[in-house]
């Protein structure tokens, strides 16, 4: 079997890369001295890379927090809007329309979630609704207008 | 984050993920090299084409906060991905990257990423992702952990 050339190695560098230390005390070793250069390497850091750490610390924790999940399950969240899970369901699945109801505690909802982010513009989850309708009648023409057609008529011409 | 095909130059968008439960039996080690199920007790991450949801990369973490440091484990690409013949490139600076945002987002400007690499190839780590060598280990820490997130963050 052909050795590995240093062109070989170098490709597979990031193909198994096992960095598992072999026992504690190994482990510990190797921990002492890297925190002792690190620690000197610390000392030498300038006021604008802290700052620099700093920023993208809350850069990332911010963007942890926007994508945290609110709800961990479809019920948590009917509960509180007051609708039965079933109900929920039936909308997200489009099985049902929304009620105006419904949009409306859709709209406190997201505003109490935004409260401490950012504004909650009230129109949203209507013009977000309504969007969806109109996509879906164009898109669906085909279907309901040959129909529908044959009952609308002009009874008087306009000029 | 993005990837890019080697063949074309293309540039496409992936995620990074926790392994579930259910990806174990999908991970075997003729493709990714290790006996992955013994990570089970670490934090485990899959490098995912956003596109086709296929896992290309692999990484696993242990998270050591007496030493404000995040220890990269095991790491492997694909078995599609290695060599002349790889399909895509800047899988394992992405999975780095990453565990570099975790070791931020946790420790600020003490943050550090280790590992220890056999010293034929810890040169390919100093050389490509600007790591220090203390001893055996590996480590990145700012301000290069910083450039390390912005490079990954923002390259397309």
């Amino acid at each position: 079997m052909k050795s590995k050339t240093n062109k070989d190695l170098i490709a597979d560098a990031e193909y198994g890369l096992d960095s598992r230390y072999n026992s504690k005390k190994e482990r510990d070793s190797e921990a002492a001295s890297l925190m002792e250069a690190r620690l000197i390497r610390m000392k030498n850091l300038s006021k604008e890379h802290i700052i620099r750490a700093k920023l993208m610390q809350l850069k990332l924790k911010m963007k942890a927090y926007i994508e945290q999940p609110i709800y961990d399950d479809q019920n948590h969240f009917a509960q509180d809007i007051n609708i039965t899970p079933i109900r929920l369901s039936q909308v997200i699945n489009n099985h049902r329309d929304p009620k105006d109801e419904f949009i409306m505690k859709l709209m406190i909802h997201s505003e109490k979630v935004y409260e401490n982010i950012c504004e909650f513009q009230k129109e949203i989850w209507y013009q977000v609704y309504f969007h969806e309708k109109l996509c879906d009648t164009m898109s669906s023409q085909e279907e309901w207008r040959t129909k529908l057609e044959k009952d609308v008529k002009l009874s008087e011409a306009i000029d | 984050m993005n990837v890019i095909e080697t063949s074309s130059g293309n540039s496409h968008f992936v995620e990074i993920n926790p392994v579930e439960d259910g990806d174990y039996k999908t991970l075997s080690k003729s493709r990714f090299f290790f006996d992955w199920k013994k990570e089970k007790a670490y934090e485990v991450y899959k490098l995912q084409l956003s596109r086709t949801r296929e896992i290309i990369g692999l990484i696993s973490l242990e998270k050591i906060p007496e030493e404000w440091r995040v220890h990269i484990r095991l790491l492997t690409l694909s078995k599609g991905n290695i060599g002349r013949e790889k399909q895509f490139d800047r899988i394992a600076g992405n999975l780095i990257a990453y565990a570099a945002r975790i070791a931020v987002k946790e420790y600020a400007e003490y943050a550090c990423v280790s590992l220890r690499p056999k010293s034929q190839i810890a040169q390919h780590y100093i050389d490509k992702y600007n790591m220090k060598l203390t001893g055996m280990t590996l480590s990145i820490e700012v301000p290069e952990i910083l450039d390390l997130i912005n490079q990954y963050d923002h390259e397309k």
